[in-house]
């Protein structure tokens, strides 16, 4: 009967999607190497580099994006015990064995590294080899310990930005990854964005040997989407919504998210941003300091508003204080003569 | 004997309440976001019910000082061609005597004379007061205007007029806010001569003593049109 078959297959359905669900995640820990590193006191002194630890903090692991991966994906060259005394660094580019959701390739990061290697905050050539290591690598971004802090507040909050570091994957590409990777810690908060952003960008010292605008940071600060930020309002643009996640690149370029030619359509990438707007409204979404150089009509107006009140509260103090002075005159008087 | 003296009249009150009401809410839920970092205004914020609402409500309150000021307009514009006043009965509008009052206050200020200004029915104080909103109120609204709708708005409007609008309605809100709670509190409040408050806002009405030493020449005025009517 009909509707039997139509039970049946419901049936069927639940049964998938709860076996689906409850599928135990891939043992991050299959070849056991917390045997060892999970011992306080793992590590290693020499000369050159003193004390170095190996321990590898449990709860910390367990909790960070990268659970689910074993230790050995990343740590390629790991291949005998006793491990060799020099082994390479992490590459984030390497593929994985963990597989794309609904997908069979292997999972690799080349794709960000790809774009990040290109833009502002890539490899540079005509640079010393100290400038290029002053400007962030992957890690620098996406160490564990900046994933774990955000709670899962933060994350809820933020979890509108999923497309921003989905792009281009519609939303089929986020329901798949929102169905695979709920729980996981990987979307951060909007104020941390910028927190990041701002370890470098606010640092003066920092950035002057780079030729970039030192004013970013102040400038966001100042403009409405700081400012509403700071107070929790999420929904506004934080520094990766503009400037894109790993492809920033300077207004110069034509690739970049902030080229002129470009910028409309940044201001509108998002649902929950500015939609349909003009070239004129991307045109003043600046937000370094106005000097008499970069805008001076915005430089004159400010100091005009703050001569106005200035001048207009100095006045108004003065006659507050002469007409008490002559209130408190009168009373001495009247006490003198009596 | 003594009588009272109307000097605003309920329409004109309420126009005071509509504006003051919706003011003291627009500062409520705008300077936390001007001042993001303020413990201060911190606390406000979340009085408000977070940003998210205080958004909400700052718009509300917004509708209704702008709609307040608007009826004000079309009032005085209909009181203009109704009554058709010679300059002389526009008593807001300033005047030669406003700038021999300044002097004559200063004067009695720093004790060089014992004789206070008389005042005709609006002192330069209280000329400055209404003028100071008027102006405040279009650079307000017209900037607050802006900032609701910087989309439509930057579609006729060069993208600077935005960030104009931007520094106008925090600026602007600055100087409202300081000359309120300073110069109109110590005018209307902790002037020791007005001490707790001036109830002319709820009531309408001022004494015979009050009018003799607040409007004199208006006082003056009023007896001599009354004795001619005799």
């Amino acid at each position: 009967m009909p509707a039997t078959i139509y039970r049946h297959s419901i049936l069927v359905l639940l049964l998938v999607v709860l076996t689906a669900l409850s599928a135990p995640a891939q043992q991050a820990d299959a070849e056991n190497c917390n045997l060892c590193h999970s011992l306080a006191l793992l590590g290693i002194a020499t000369p050159s580099e003193g004390l170095r630890s190996f321990e590898v903090t449990a709860n910390a692991y367990r909790h960070s994006t990268h659970r689910n991966v074993i230790c050995r994906d990343c740590h390629t060259d790991i291949n005998v015990f006793p491990h060799p005394q020099e082994v390479a660094k992490v590459e984030c580019y390497k593929a994985c064995h963990i597989t794309k959701p609904f997908a069979l390739t292997g999972y690799s990061h080349a794709e960000q590294a790809d774009a990040h290697a290109i833009s502002a905050h890539g490899f540079n050539s005509e640079y010393s080899a100290e400038k290029n290591e002053a400007k962030p690598d992957c890690k620098y971004c996406h160490s564990n310990t900046f994933r774990n802090v955000v709670n899962d507040e933060a994350l809820q909050e933020s979890s509108q930005h999923c497309v921003r570091c989905h792009e281009g994957e519609g939303l089929a590409g986020v329901i798949l990854h929102v169905s695979s990777h709920s729980g996981h810690r990987t979307a951060e908060a909007s104020i941390d964005v910028v927190e990041l952003c701002s370890s470098c960008h606010a640092d003066q010292g920092h950035m002057k040997q780079f030729d970039v605008n030192l004013t970013q940071v102040g400038g966001y600060e100042r403009h409405f989407h700081g400012k509403a930020l700071k107070r929790g309002l999420n929904e506004v643009a934080n520094c990766m919504d503009c400037h894109r996640n790993h492809l920033n690149l300077p207004a110069e370029d034509p690739n970049s998210s902030i080229h002129p030619n470009n910028i409309q359509q940044t201001c509108s990438a998002n649902t929950y941003c500015h939609s349909d707007v003009s070239s004129k409204f991307a045109a003043s979404a600046i937000h370094s300091e106005p000097t008499t150089q970069n805008n001076p009509i915005l430089f004159y107006v400010e100091w005009g508003f703050i001569i106005l009140t200035a001048g207009t509260m100095a006045l108004l103090f003065a006659h507050i204080f002469l007409d008490f002075g002559r209130w408190v005159g009168d009373i001495w008087l009247r006490r003198k003569e009596k | 004997m003594s009588r009272d003296y109307t000097r605003f009249s309920l329409s004109q009150r309420l126009q005071h309440v509509f504006m003051f009401v919706p003011f003291i809410i627009l500062v409520l839920t705008g300077f936390p976001i001007k001042f993001p970092e303020s413990e201060f205004w911190s606390f406000i914020m979340s009085a408000a019910g977070g940003i998210e609402n205080a958004r909400i409500i700052h718009r509300f309150a917004a509708a209704v000082m702008i709609l307040d000021f608007a009826f004000h307009i079309l009032y005085v514009g209909y009181n203009l061609i109704k009554q058709r006043p010679s300059l002389a009965d526009m008593h807001l509008v300033p005047n030669g005597r406003d700038g021999r009052n300044i002097i004559e206050n200063l004067k009695y200020f720093l004790f060089l004379s014992d004789e206070r200004p008389r005042f005709h029915k609006f002192s330069y104080l209280e000329k400055f007061d209404y003028w100071a909103v008027f102006w405040g109120m279009f650079i307000m609204a017209g900037s607050g205007i802006i900032l609701w709708f910087p989309v439509l708005f930057s579609k006729f409007l060069p993208g600077i007029v935005i960030q104009i609008a931007y520094i106008a309605h925090s600026d602007e809100a600055m100087l409202a806010l300081l000359a309120i709670i300073i110069w109109h509190f110590y005018n209307v409040h902790f002037n020791p001569r007005i001490w707790p408050a001036n109830k002319v806002w709820y009531k309408g009405t001022l004494s015979e003593e009050e009018m003799e030493y607040e409007h004199p020449l208006e006082l003056e005025e009023i007896k001599a049109r009354e004795e001619a009517s005799k």
